[in-house]
């Protein structure tokens, strides 16, 4: 990579700015509506993609989709909703810290880790491309597995308060997990006779309706989702707030680089998602805190975790396709139909006949950061007054959109069905104590651990074995014992250091 | 972004393509002709019901021969995508719940389909509930290995199989590139298995990144990573595109052997029940179709769309049920290792 043609992908994708800034625009709208996402919003627009020319076609792909993680953190902060799986782990913190009245300082935490966690890794991403292709040929089905682990021991986590509860809550969403087509024989599980579960489980509406339906409920039983307290803030709020939010997030500077960085490492992965990189993000990040004890309360560092860590995935996810000319999610392999018919020569040839499409890339992610910046951080005082809004106007629009969100993906009305059952479900283990979070880790993380885990024993002939044969995941393996055992052990040194004082 | 392969389409280039596209629909002479004298069929779009997810080759292959087969039915096509357990859902979705009129089809990959119907056990029967009756474009099973592999040829890859465990990364388990392994071990002895990755993409990434030691799949969707792969065989009576897959030789010419072609036809389907109620409709998609193939179009469609004409092929409804049959028979035999026992 020469000064020269750094210089020369930066103008050329400057020379896109005001597509840029219409798709970041789509892009964070469709993201922040469960449901909507950045594949199917690519795949609507297929003929334009296949009409224009190439630089511009990619451009508008590639801003859509860094901005579809950013905005589907927004509902997951205001109303609790997630716009992706992505953005789930972002409401363990962004709601309470919502309800207490912080949403515009919330929001602004988000905005700020999203698009310096996207940009950092984005920007690593154009120097370090070969090296990061690398990830894929080292982390495999049985380094997934443990990967995986890391995510689920999150169950743990959240079930602290009520270890019985949080276990049954992650068991029921992993057994949900297993519904479906077996990863090996495709043979259809659990299905009931729906046609509609073969695929297994349809992940969005499951999660709008452990989340935003069952949210919606919770909601009308109060006029307003705000604290009393919390009221009396969000009235108060104007660009101080703002200004508040942005210190928050910049004094986390060093957590949002790490925590972009594991994004990134994980969205290098071909399958891996932005799911796994912010559930895992989350994990670690609560796991080193001085304070774990905060997280779930509203704390900054759990918005920041996870956001900048979706956002490293969605540079992550990229390099595969370019690279390998694999994609490594389902935007990317919508993204690999549109460059194939442009007869872009994918794979290693690309970085030697087209390097400047091939770094343009993570030019074009840069400059979209930093357009979304300036677009969406004034927003965030706006966007925040949504929580003032009344429960009895609120919760029948929220239950009207995401029944369409949820039928959207794949257009069953089966979908609305899931989402309404999925919605009183939620609202029943809200109500009794349990945590849809954990749930829903094992609905998104169960199907994935397993067909790893049945992947790894059918490569070994079903040797148990193979699980231990890798150093890279047994390295893994150690760490994971570690972030079970490290909490432990400071609970117990507290302990002691408290009774010790007397 | 600065790139040097630019593939331009001016605007005034593409109003023009639209107005001929246009033209040459209203002024079609077949099209006038049947618009009078065959109680106007079709009077509106035909529903294509693809198994498969949207954007994959199955349904570009479906959009391009649209696009050649639109202007001689005169009237367009509207989709629907019914993913799940290996084009199950979409069969089903398609004999329970469409109507059986000749507006309805279904556009599928008979071979990894026959597999899926032999070993699942749906809810329909085959060919008595519906019929393929025109294959428009062939993909052929094919067995590659990374770049860097210590494998050179096909006979290497047999011999380090007769002493040890071969892993070939497939998409999944009912699909004729898996079948093509099993009759591959089954001839030679060898030790092989076939991983299944629930799709091409994670399946092409697990051999290139050596996971597994080679991959079995379709050619049409390797050749995006034909400069990291070497392709070892094909299973076909010849390589249709040998200048793009290092010359791969067919397995039958290299050992010998007579294994049958395990490709994946992709075809249109109707049910039985619209062929029966309405033959004067069922008559015009056929036709239609033949004169899509003798017009020229179709290839310049597929042109058009990005992919390779070297796949097109034309099969009526006895060469699709013969292929169709094949597999049945195929899947029975491997039965034992395609169904969890």
């Amino acid at each position: 990579m020469t000064l020269e043609l750094l210089v020369e992908i930066f103008l050329g994708a400057a020379s896109y700015w005001w597509l840029i800034l219409i798709a970041t625009t789509v892009g964070i709208i469709i993201g922040a509506i469960p449901g909507f996402g950045a594949q199917n919003t690519i795949i609507m627009l297929l003929p334009f993609t296949l009409a224009v020319p190439v630089e511009m076609a990619l451009t508008f792909m590639v801003a859509i989709y860094v901005a579809s993680h950013m905005g589907s953190g927004i509902p997951a902060i205001l109303l609790n909703i997630p716009g992706t799986g992505g953005a789930a782990a972002t409401t363990i913190d962004g709601y309470p810290m919502a309800q207490k009245g912080m949403a515009q300082q919330a929001l602004v935490l988000t905005f700020v880790a999203s698009t310096l966690g996207g940009f950092i890794t984005s920007f690593i991403t154009i120097f370090t491309i070969g090296y990061l292709a690398q990830i894929a040929f080292y982390l495999h089905s049985v380094e997934m597995v443990v990967i995986m682990l890391f995510g689920i021991t999150l169950i743990a986590v959240i079930a602290a308060k009520d270890p019985l509860k949080g276990l049954i809550s992650g068991v029921i969403g992993l057994l949900i997990g297993a519904i479906g087509a077996d990863h090996i024989y495709s043979a259809p599980r659990a299905t009931f006779g729906f046609l509609e579960l073969y695929e297994g489980m349809p992940i969005i509406p499951a999660l709008i309706g452990l989340f935003a339906i069952s949210e919606a409920l919770v909601m009308l039983e109060n006029r307003s989702m705000l604290s009393a307290e919390g009221r009396e803030r969000m009235l108060k709020a104007g660009w101080r707030e703002t200004g508040e939010g942005i210190r928050m997030a910049l004094k986390r500077w060093t957590h949002i680089t790490w925590t972009s960085v594991i994004g990134l490492v994980v969205g290098a992965v071909p399958g891996a998602g932005a799911s796994i990189g912010a559930f895992v993000a989350y994990q670690q990040s609560r796991l080193y805190s001085k304070t774990p004890e905060a997280y779930g309360t509203g704390h900054p560092e759990g918005i920041i975790a996870p956001e900048a860590a979706n956002n490293g995935v969605a540079s992550g996810s990229l390099i595969p396709l370019l690279v390998l000319a694999v994609p490594g999610g389902t935007t990317a392999a919508v993204m690999l139909v549109v460059l194939s018919y442009h007869g872009v020569p994918l794979g290693p040839r690309l970085f030697v006949e087209d390097p400047g499409l091939a770094y343009g890339v993570f030019a074009t992610m840069v400059l979209s950061y930093l357009i979304m910046m300036v677009t969406i951080l004034p927003m965030s005082r706006y966007l925040s007054r949504v929580t003032l809004v009344g429960t009895t106007i609120l919760a029948p629009i929220i239950i009207g959109f995401t029944l369409v969100g949820a039928f959207s993906p794949r257009a069953y009305i089966f979908d609305m069905g899931v989402a309404l059952s999925f919605g009183v479900l939620g609202y029943i283990m809200r109500k009794t104590g349990y945590h849809v979070v954990a749930m829903l880790i094992g609905i998104i993380l169960g199907p994935l651990l397993e067909a790893n885990f049945m992947r790894a024993l059918r490569l070994s002939g079903g040797e148990y074995s193979v699980f231990f044969g890798s150093n890279i995941g047994n390295v893994l393996w150690l760490m994971l014992l570690a972030s079970i055992l490290f909490p432990i052990y400071s609970n117990w040194r507290r302990k002691r250091e408290r009774e010790a004082r007397g | 972004m600065t790139t040097t392969h630019r593939k331009l389409i001016s605007r005034r280039g593409l109003m023009k393509t639209a107005a001929l596209g246009g033209a040459s629909t209203l002024f079609a002479p077949s099209l006038i002709g049947r618009a009078f004298a065959q109680d106007s069929f079709p009077s509106r779009a035909l529903q294509v019901l693809i198994p498969i997810s949207e954007g994959g080759g199955v349904d570009r292959s479906a959009r391009a021969f649209n696009a050649a087969w639109g202007p001689s039915l005169g009237v367009g096509f509207e989709y629907s995508y019914f993913p799940g357990a290996s084009g199950q859902v979409g069969y089903e979705t398609y004999m329970g719940r469409r109507d059986a009129d000749a507006y309805n089809l279904l556009f599928g990959a008979i071979g990894p389909e026959m597999i899926m119907y032999a070993t699942q056990n749906p809810g329909y029967t085959f060919p008595d509930d519906y019929v393929y009756f025109a294959g428009v474009n062939a993909d052929d099973s094919v067995i590659w290995v990374a770049e860097n592999s210590p494998f050179q040829t096909l006979e290497d890859l047999i011999e380090e199989g007769q002493s040890r465990r071969v892993n070939f990364s497939g998409s999944r388990l009912p699909h004729p590139s898996s079948i093509a392994v099993f009759l591959l071990a089954e001839a030679t002895g060898a030790n092989f298995n076939v991983v299944p990755y629930g799709g091409g993409n994670a399946a092409r990434s697990a051999a290139i990144t050596g996971e597994v030691d080679a991959c079995c799949t379709f050619m049409s969707s390797s050749l995006s990573v034909a400069d990291q792969v070497r392709f070892l065989t094909v299973f076909q009576d010849e390589n249709q595109i040998p200048h793009l897959t290092d010359d791969a030789r067919p397995a039958n010419d290299i050992l010998g052997t007579d294994f049958p072609a395990l490709d994946g036809l992709r075809a249109y389907a109707i049910h039985r029940a619209a062929i029966e109620a309405h033959p004067e409709r069922y008559q015009i998609l056929k036709d239609t179709i033949a004169e899509t193939m003798e017009s020229g179009r179709y290839e310049e469609a597929t042109v058009a769309a990005g992919l390779s004409p070297d796949f097109n092929v034309f099969r009526n409804e006895e060469e699709c049920t013969r292929s169709a049959m094949q597999f049945i028979e195929l899947a029975n035999r491997f039965e034992h290792l395609l169904r969890d026992a």
